[in-house]
């Protein structure tokens, strides 16, 4: 395991850094203590989505949320703006959700949010108003190699109940070199203590738990907007067992994810899952506990946030939020795909999830799941061009 | 220390010492509801009575066409509304306005035709003067009201209302103009000019915010928007606001007073900044330029830059001007009206309100040019390379 130490490099008195502020108590806090180090801190809130659809009442990205984190900053002396990225949130992100729920996938949008919205849209905005640095409220520490060369890297945040680092696999490498994550070696309870002391008035303001798309936690509704109610995805199909044998049918495979037991049929010896969705037939395919397990996983979109390590490398990979990591071998990498065998098996590997790579707690970089394989992939020789 | 420049004049302006003064007394001692019978009341009374008569007098006005109102947007509402809900049961439903009007007159054109009328815009031209032959299409005996700004807010542009006004009343509908950008830049007068309801707001001229009027020419049809008592003749109800009646008044005398001076002294500003920044920035576009402008707003989109961007880099070096129209949670959307004038979308982005006014002076328009230039270069420059990031800040 490489060790690294946390916080090499951060901004100095005077730096302009950029704090992208949800109107949460993380962002609010990392804006605070930056300000009291002395820095040039101008708050900056992403607007998402157009003003009609705003729900008033949510956490996160709401009119109101917007409006604590304009408070917050008059509160710290700060700056604060609305950047409009409405339109490429909805290309990058919104378009992508709606495209692989129709694929019978399970996306992360807040993955790919922080890959091209906060820390590829709102790091130009940074350029633009002069910030060398911008800090968010993730809970995921920046650390440096003891390589001598000052290499940045990503790690865990130190509370594991809390911990984000892994939506945050996708960012551009470069990128490391100017990230604040000032909150990261805290605890929720630490950071909510130290909006108290600051007079923050989002202090108790509650978790945001859903997609801020998302009202209401209800993804078929968004799924409706977008697609239609009568889209393939949407529409009645076949309900399989794994042997192939139809015992029924569904309203959608959109409505499913890899490892759901919901809203399943009941009747069965043992309980059941649904472990695979097969979107050219419309087919959700049902099976016991057992027939979740996975050996080995395709993930594609890989990226990296340190030197690429070699084919046959140990490594640790969680393929959910909260999952523990699993050790597991790197068996083949082409381009942007890699193929990994799982040293033990793992429930519900989920297409459209994120596959994170780690070496202890440095995050080594990610990609999204393909797909799961039910037995360990071999090491295999890379295939030699022609 | 940070030079502040504000040339949001448009947006708002800081309420004038003498108009404080003026309304002192009516939030103290003489607090009195004008609606009383007793000596505060009729203190009051006379109070209120005074300022709509200096009022109508700066507008060339009778003192019972003034109606006070909280301000730009009632006014816009109550006059297109009003006519329309009144002249609709004789068959007039429709209502004529621009695209390039404040969100207050399209919007409530728009409830026009929520409410069964119809919404006709007629077309700008790219300097964002309006078609008069399309207007004189529209123009049919259904129309209710046709409602033209006279000075566009965002960029100036200034329409011929006393032609337009003419050419609606010929054709038997209503005409409602929203002088709020005009007021005390043109001269206003209606014994002149025949428009029959005009909108003006008391912010945008040294007032406090929360106070405007809407001039109703005599025999005007409309209904009102409030039900109460007869204060403002029945036609707006509710306790009058006597303080910021006077206030409103007293800036409106102010302005006609130096109305010549000041309409000179922001006419060379605005020169001396367009013509900095076509020396300097020499591809500067700048909105509407080939129509007559009041003098005291320019709408400027340098290539290559983004106003969002623009606005954040200048307020952080300490000047304030606007983009488009703001939305609620304060970020920018590119401006309905340089959409309308045909601009295309990444010019329209770029586009910069700057506003003169009371505040302005010589010094912010070398400061403004000097700043404007540098994160011009700089966002250019950037996006040239953009591969690299470059941190060098610019020192002022």
């Amino acid at each position: 395991m490489t060790n690294a130490s946390v916080h090499g490099l951060l901004p100095q008195r005077g730096e302009r850094v950029l704090v992208a502020m949800s109107g949460g108590v993380d962002s609010s806090v990392a804006a605070a203590v930056l300000v009291e180090a002395g820095c040039d801190v101008v708050g900056v809130t992403m607007k998402l989505h157009e003003d009609g659809k705003d729900i008033p009442d949510r956490p996160c990205c709401s009119l109101d949320s917007t409006s604590d984190a304009r408070r917050v900053c008059d509160k710290l002396g700060i700056p604060h703006y609305v950047t409009n990225l409405v339109d490429r949130f909805g290309h990058d992100v919104l378009d992508d959700f709606v495209q692989e729920y129709a694929r019978g996938r399970t996306p992360i949008p807040c993955v790919r949010c922080n890959t091209f919205t906060k820390f590829r849209d709102l790091l130009h905005k940074a350029d633009d108003i002069d910030a060398p640095w911008l800090a968010t409220g993730h809970y995921a520490r920046m650390g440096t190699l003891p390589d001598g060369g000052n290499t940045r890297v990503m790690l865990r945040g130190l509370d594991p109940a809390k911990d984000q680092s892994y939506f945050l696999w996708g960012i551009e490498r470069s990128v490391l070199s100017r990230l604040v994550l000032p909150v990261g070696d805290q605890t929720k309870a630490e950071t909510r203590e130290i909006a108290r002391r600051f007079g923050l008035r989002t202090a108790e303001k509650p978790e945001s738990q859903d997609i801020c798309f998302v009202p209401d936690g209800n993804h078929v509704r968004v799924l409706e907007e977008h697609l239609g109610a009568d889209a393939p995805a949407l529409s009645v199909g076949p309900l399989r067992l794994v042997s192939g044998e139809v015992i029924g049918e569904h309203q959608g495979f959109a409505r499913y994810t890899i490892g759901q037991r919901k809203g399943l049929p009941g009747g069965f010896a043992e309980p059941m899952f649904v472990v695979e969705i097969v979107a050219s037939e419309r087919a959700v395919v049902i099976g016991p506990r057992e027939a979740l397990l996975g050996r080995g996983l395709e993930a594609r979109e890989l990226n990296w946030l340190v030197e690429p390590p070699v084919l046959g490398a140990q490594v640790k990979v969680q393929v959910r939020n909260r999952a523990s990591a699993v050790a597991a071998t790197i068996v083949r990498m082409s381009g942007n795909a890699i193929e990994l065998a799982l040293d033990e098996p793992v429930h519900a590997i989920s297409p459209g999830q994120s596959l994170v790579i780690y070496d202890g707690d440095i995050v080594l970089g990610g990609g999204v799941i393909e797909r799961g394989m039910r037995t360990a992939p071999s090491r295999r020789l890379p295939i030699l061009a022609a | 220390m940070t030079q502040f420049v504000y040339l949001d004049h448009a947006a708002t302006t800081p309420v004038r010492d003498e108009v404080m003064a003026a309304m002192a007394p009516y939030f103290g001692a003489r607090f009195g509801n004008p609606s009383s019978m007793h000596r505060w009341g009729r203190e009051a009374r006379v109070a209120l009575d005074e300022a709509r008569e200096r009022l109508a007098a700066c507008l060339g006005a009778q003192a019972d066409e003034v109606c006070f109102t909280s301000g730009g947007t009632e006014g816009d509402n109550f006059a297109i509304l009003g006519v329309f809900r009144t002249l609709r049961a004789q068959g007039r439903d429709a209502a004529i306005t621009t695209p390039i009007e404040h969100k207050a007159v399209l919007a409530a054109v728009h409830q026009v035709a929520h409410e069964g009328g119809e919404e006709r815009l007629v077309r700008v031209t790219r300097d964002g003067l309006v078609d008069r032959v399309h207007f004189a299409d529209l123009l049919d005996e259904r129309v209710a009201v046709a409602s033209v700004m006279w000075v566009n807010n965002e960029v100036g542009v200034v329409q011929d209302v006393p032609a337009l006004a003419a050419q609606a009343k010929a054709a038997g509908a209503v005409f409602h103009t929203d002088a709020v950008q005009a007021f005390g830049k043109l001269s206003i007068n209606a014994k002149q000019t025949p428009f029959d309801l005009l909108t003006i707001s008391g912010h945008k001229i040294g007032a406090p915010k929360g106070i405007g009027a809407l001039f109703i020419r005599r025999d005007t049809p409309l209904e009102p928007m409030f039900h109460g008592g007869s204060q403002n003749r029945g036609r707006r109800p509710g306790t009058e606001n006597v303080a910021f009646a006077v206030g409103l008044a007293t800036a409106a005398e102010l302005l006609l007073a130096e109305h010549e001076a000041e309409h000179a002294r922001l006419s060379t500003m605005r020169s001396v900044l367009e013509q900095g920044l076509r020396d300097r920035i020499p591809d500067v576009i700048i909105h509407g330029d080939g129509a007559p402008r009041a003098p005291h707003i320019t709408n400027v989109s340098i290539p290559g830059t983004s106003s969002e961007s623009m606005l954040m880099a200048l307020d952080l070096r300490g000047i304030a001007c606007s983009a488009g129209s703001a939305c609620q949670s304060g970020s920018v959307s590119a401006s309905h009206v340089l959409n309308a004038m045909g601009v295309a979308p990444d010019i329209a982005n770029a586009a910069l309100r700057l506003s003169l006014g009371c505040l302005s002076t010589d010094a912010d328009m070398q400061r403004t040019l000097d700043v404007l230039t540098a994160l011009a270069e700089k966002a250019r420059v950037g996006k040239a390379a953009s591969a690299a990031c470059a941190f060098e800040s610019i020192e002022f």
